[in-house]
């Protein structure tokens, strides 16, 4: 007969969980995971991997559109970041793991035909493309720029970006105030975002 | 005014942290922390990616029952793993004794053997 944890130590081991994550709130990634390699003590993966529990809920959603297959995904994914992870070290984990989480989702729907409409994008590591902002945002030139590019973008793009960055007003404040949905709000945000990077580096190059 | 248009190619601090997400989804902030989420949650792919997948969960209040849910599955899997791993150094250890009291024994018989055969 197997032993069932009964539900109310279920709940008090949860509990402590949350305060043990609380406590160790100030350690980075990097920090738990060289933790890990020191003693392979499996306490410090529970600590870093619970971190990103909501975020890998979340692209297995996007990918996976349905809530019973990003819950199994996310198991998947915890599954696979736990041996790879003994296996050998890596290095940037918040990259390493999205990139673990995308390739799960894609290969599921690669597996069901007629689904495999999916854009796949190659995932470059998040940190290549922070330095690559970090000097564009050095260059003073840059500000000048900033200006100029906002007024090139569409009236649609220009009105959303301005009400979010300069007005600090939220998705549902700016759907309400101009009648898209919330998801074109996003949209023009980002695609008004890229165009205005697109815009300054090729002012910035001429 | 620049410290605003700077923000839109800054990656200013990109942690949101799991309680103030669940927060927004649940729709417990004020306009301003939202906004404030929003743009931190713009920043990169990973998170914009998890953002749109959370919005489309329909029933929003299910979403920290489940975070819960995962997290105690995840600890019960390293709870396993410790156990077997333990289990096995236990276990491979008294082989180890076997075989290095064997080979002393060998070395010392064949000792044995060698030296009564050279004597006449």
């Amino acid at each position: 007969m197997k032993f069932q944890i009964p539900r109310i130590i279920e709940n008090e081991i949860s509990y402590f969980q949350t305060v043990n994550a609380k406590l160790h709130k100030n350690i980075t990634d990097q920090e738990l995971l060289e933790r890990f390699y020191a003693d392979r003590d499996n306490q410090w993966l529970g600590i870093l991997l619970e971190r990103y529990t909501l975020l890998l809920l979340g692209v297995c959603m996007k990918y996976l559109k349905n809530e019973e297959q990003a819950r199994d995904g996310v198991q998947q994914i915890f599954l696979k970041a736990i041996t790879e992870l003994q296996k050998y070290k890596v290095e940037y984990f918040k990259s390493w793991i999205y990139m673990v989480a995308k390739n799960y989702c894609l290969m599921q729907l690669r597996d069901k035909p007629g689904k495999n409409t999916i854009e796949v994008r190659e995932s470059l590591p998040a940190e290549a493309t922070e330095a690559d902002k970090e000097s564009l945002l050095l260059n003073e030139k840059t500000y000048e720029y900033m200006d100029e590019a906002l007024k090139e973008l569409n009236a649609d793009q220009q009105l959303c970006v301005t009400l979010f960055y300069m007005e600090k007003k939220s998705y549902q404040q700016i759907a309400d105030q101009t009648g898209y949905s919330m998801m074109q709000v996003k949209s023009h945000i980002q695609n008004g975002k890229r165009n205005m990077k697109i815009l300054i580096e090729k002012k910035l190059s001429q | 005014m620049p410290d605003k248009l700077k923000d839109i190619l800054a990656n200013l601090s990109t942690e949101v942290d799991q309680e103030t997400l669940l927060k927004y989804l649940e729709g417990r902030l004020s306009e301003e922390q939202k906004h404030e989420v929003e743009k931190k949650m713009l920043a990169t792919e990973f998170s914009d990616d998890a953002m749109e997948g959370l919005q489309g969960i329909k029933n929003k209040s299910d979403i920290s029952s489940l975070v819960e849910q995962l997290n105690r599955d995840l600890h019960k899997k390293l709870e396993k793993k410790k156990q077997k791993r333990e289990k096995f150094r236990i276990k491979d250890q008294p082989w180890l004794y076997i075989a290095i009291v064997i080979i002393l024994l060998l070395i010392v018989i064949s000792y044995v053997v060698v030296l009564r055969m050279l004597q006449p």
